[in-house]
């Protein structure tokens, strides 16, 4: 593996009486895609939460370029997620207010970009994402796989270095998800960034470099699911 | 029907939490607004019960055969009115006086139980000396309301109390001549009993418009958020009749738990709002309960609003569950409102005024305008709220005001209804600043009595005066009469306050029979007609306020479970959620200013015409209200900033 970006190492997070992480050690390279499988309840969404800063695990650490994460407080991982991070979830990620453009150029306004500067640098995602002309209109006047692609300009116009996806493609018809994933993965190593992707989709999970299962919070034999 | 039932009731128990909170939160609304709405009706009813029970006082001559003779004065003690009815029958058949078990003897008084404890409490040379023998209490059916001072004074016919002609009281109603009557009158007959009726009114329109405002923009919370599952109905086949009546039969269901709790939370409030002091004294509390029929009609009435009311917010939904359900850019709020605003004012300031010289159809008219004014504040206010929206997308260089302002352009109803209870409080206060006088200046007061009579009687008059206030600390001068003036004002100046103007005005009793002394302080019924007025204008306020806060914290709160969803991912994303509050508090804010301002100038304009006064009074007030405006909606929008916390703090937006 290239030089490690984010490692997660030891992971427990309990709900209650329910054990969702069991131990878990992960490491994701830089430009590396992985993909993160595994039956609904599994807890691999939860090991998303826990890499991405968004929960605290019980027990164990996750290090970004060698720094903890999870001993940060609530508004240092937040800044860590707004601009060391990039987000795609399955839906109802984009303002319904906002204008395409204005979506993707949240993340820069929010650290601190002027509005007309972000929005010229949000634009510039438009077209290699196949997003021409449509910069003006709001989410609710976009297909599921435009409104996905824009999700995807706005995960990468801060250039992060991890881009997590929690099934992507799960609101998707297949061909819309695979030229979805396509341009996810193909865009996210076009910018030096890894991805992290959640999913319970072969086909999906096919579009990475390789993949982990997850089974009961534990990880099930590593090495035998890497392509 | 018993599908729909059914339906509505597992979507209402299904809605788990924060669909039952969502539910909580309109049936407080609607029980906040049917409180409200009994308080208006209520203080209708007692303003009615009031005038009533003050009729029999007011003699009218009799068609026929005459009974007894009646006459009307007002005495004062203490600086309070005492309301002085003669009476004397004329053979037998006098009518039986309200609250009194018979009519009254020649020679005996009756009082009101607060009149016959001073009576007690004074010495008898500064009260109970004024008249005969007490001989019993009236009771409440006699009197306008718990503390009023009535006395009740039997006599003969021929008593010289009871054969002169009295003052003219220019209308007022508190002289009157004596007068040969068949029976006691009925109904509202004292002009300044019906000089508060009609303020009364002015003032249920004043805070009735902003509670339905209210009440309406609850039950369009409601459709607001179960549209995304009334769209879903639809899409999988529901008729827009089945989507109506699910949404009606849940508006109405918790609309009608909200006005129950409504009617129980008015009552636990009657003994303080009873308490409230207008036309000279507190309310018996009975009087302020609207009677069966009137609350049974607001029980029924107000559901069925809630529901008209949810049937308007569903045409979206009804019409295009897609646009609902994806929701599309939404239509330009069309200038057509602005422009029927300003048809409006200009209508106002045409006839505007004229109106004070109109008398009742003068008041109607305003009534009138009132309203309309409500309706083209209701009306311009989203008009203004996306053309501010507009223009805070435009200058917005930071993220703040750019969510703000988008929120603000996307709905403008929605940002409209937050603030339009405080808008329209706003248009409440500026009317009602300009109706606030300047407090009559206590330290004016003199011992000045005035008797006045006949020139030709002055000097007796005096001479008798004198006599009789022998040993006070009293002058007595004749004034000269006035160019063209019937009588002439005997003046008598005491010193020595309060006590030594009562024990005067005791012994200067009989010097003119029939009529009582009054200083020129004690004729301040106009003062406290405009104290009446600054009495019910705060009322109305702190109501307006009460309304329009209770709005802005239910709509704020309901704001943020609306859009829950889109809260979590920003924060999930890393979103601050100060960036959050803030923009979440411009959106409030920004119209706020604007359109509270814009309110309150209307309100100044519409009263403009019948302006008492401004003074230091007006200008406290509305700093006052736009204090408390301002705090009202800070307040009420900081309440919902724990629910945002709570909504975002919730991380994983599927369980595994």
């Amino acid at each position: 593996m290239t030089e490690v970006v984010l490692s997660g190492t030891g992971l427990v997070k309990r709900f209650g009486a329910t054990v969702a992480l069991d131990g878990v050690d992960l490491s994701v390279g830089r430009g590396e895609a992985l993909a993160i499988m595994g039956p609904s309840g599994s807890g691999k969404s939860t090991l998303l939460h826990c890499l991405a800063g968004i929960m605290k695990p019980d027990a164990g650490e996750v290090r970004l370029l060698g720094q903890r994460v999870d001993a940060l407080g609530e508004r240092r991982r937040s800044e860590l997620r707004r601009t060391r991070f990039g987000f795609v979830f399955q839906f109802g990620q984009l303002l319904p207010e906002l204008p395409a453009d204005e979506n993707v150029a949240l993340p820069l306004m929010l650290g601190g970009t002027p509005r007309r500067e972000a929005v010229r640098a949000a634009r510039v995602w438009f077209g290699p994402l196949g997003l021409g002309g449509i910069e003006s209109r709001r989410p609710g006047e976009l297909s599921g796989g435009q409104a996905q692609r824009v999700a995807i300009a706005r995960a990468l116009v801060t250039r992060p270095a991890v881009v997590f996806a929690d099934e992507p493609t799960g609101a998707l018809d297949q061909n819309t998800g695979h030229e979805t994933m396509r341009l996810l993965v193909e865009a996210t190593k076009h910018n030096g960034a890894s991805l992290v992707v959640v999913t319970h989709d072969v086909d999906v999970a096919n579009w990475c470099d390789r993949r982990v299962e997850v089974r009961d919070g534990r990880l099930v034999d590593p090495a035998r699911a890497e392509v | 029907m018993g599908t729909v039932l059914d339906l509505t009731w597992r979507l209402l128990r299904g809605g788990g939490r924060r669909g039952m909170l969502g539910s909580l939160l309109t049936a407080a609304a609607v029980a906040v607004s049917t409180g409200l709405l009994l308080f208006a009706v209520g203080a209708n009813h007692a303003f009615g019960v009031r005038a009533d029970a003050d009729a029999w006082r007011h003699p009218k001559a009799a068609a026929g055969a005459a009974t007894a003779v009646e006459a009307l004065s007002t005495d004062h003690v203490r600086g309070r009115a005492v309301a002085v009815v003669d009476l004397a029958a004329l053979g037998g058949g006098a009518p039986t006086p309200p609250g009194m078990p018979r009519f009254p003897r020649p020679g005996e008084t009756w009082a009101s139980p607060e009149l016959a404890k001073l009576m007690r409490s004074l010495p008898a040379d500064q009260l109970a000396g004024r008249f005969p023998p007490l001989a019993g209490t009236l009771g409440r059916d006699a009197l306008v309301h718990p503390g009023e001072l009535v006395a009740v004074v039997g006599r003969t016919a021929d008593d010289p109390a009871l054969t002169g002609k009295r003052p003219d009281d220019f209308g007022l109603g508190l002289t009157a001549t004596p007068t040969r009557i068949a029976a006691f009158q009925t109904g509202a007959v004292s002009p300044l009993s019906e000089t508060y009726r009609m303020l009364m009114l002015v003032a249920s329109v004043l805070m009735v418009v902003p509670l339905l405002v209210f009440g309406g923009a609850a039950a369009r919370l409601t459709v607001a958020r179960r549209d995304q599952r009334l769209a879903a109905l639809r899409l999988v086949g529901a008729t827009p009749g089945q989507v109506v009546a699910v949404t009606v039969a849940e508006a109405v269901l918790t609309a009608a738990a909200g006005a129950v709790a409504g009617a129980a939370l008015y009552g636990l409030t009657v003994p303080a709002v009873a308490r409230i002091e207008i036309g000279g004294g507190a309310w018996y509390p009975a009087d302020l309960w609207p009677g069966p029929q009137a609350l049974l009609g607001v029980l029924l009435a107000v559901p069925v609003l809630v529901g008209i009311s949810a049937v308007v917010g569903l045409r979206r939904v009804v019409v295009s569950p897609l646009g609902v359900a994806r929701r599309e850019t939404p239509p330009r709020m069309r200038a057509v409102r602005a422009v029927a605003f300003a048809v409006i004012l200009v209508a106002f300031g045409a006839v505007g005024g004229s109106l004070s010289g109109m008398g009742r159809t003068g008041i109607t008219v305003l009534l009138v305008f009132l309203g309309l004014a409500f309706v083209g504040i209701n009306l311009v206010g989203p008009w203004v709220v996306a053309l501010i929206g507009r223009v805070a997308v435009g200058t917005a260089r930071g993220p703040v005001r750019l969510l703000a302002g988008r929120r603000l352009l996307d709905d403008p109803r929605a940002a409209w209804r937050t603030v339009a209870g405080i808008a329209l409080t706003g248009f409440v206060a500026g009317f009602l600043s300009l109706l606030n006088p300047p407090a009559g200046d206590p330290a004016a007061r003199t011992g000045r009595i005035g008797l006045s009579v006949s020139p030709a009687r002055a000097e007796a008059v005096a001479d008798r005066a004198r006599e009789r206030l022998a040993g006070l600390p009293a002058t007595i001068r004749v004034e000269r009469p006035g160019r063209g003036a019937d009588d002439v004002p005997v003046v008598i100046t005491v010193t020595g306050g309060p006590a030594e103007v009562d024990r005067a005005r005791t012994a200067l009793t009989g010097v003119l029979p029939g009529r009582t002394t009054a200083t020129s302080d004690d004729d301040r019924s106009g003062d406290a007609l405009l104290a009446d007025v600054r009495t019910g204008a705060l009322t109305v306020l702190a109501v307006s306020f009460l309304i329009a806060t209770t709005s802005a914290g239910i709509t704020g709160a309901s704001a943020v479970l609306d859009r829950r969803q889109t809260y979590a991912m920003l924060r999930l994303a890393g979103t601050p959620l100060e960036v959050l509050d803030r923009a979440r508090r411009q959106e409030t804010l920004i119209p706020l200013a604007v359109l509270g301002g814009g309110s309150l100038a209307t309100g100044l304009f519409f009263a403009a015409p019948f302006a008492l006064g401004f003074g230091v009074g007006g200008a406290l007030t509305l700093l006052a209200c736009v204090v408390v405006g301002v705090a009202g909606i800070v307040g009420a929008s900081a309440l919902s900033r724990p629910l945002l916390r709570a909504v975002t703090t919730d991380p994983a937006p599927r369980p595994d």
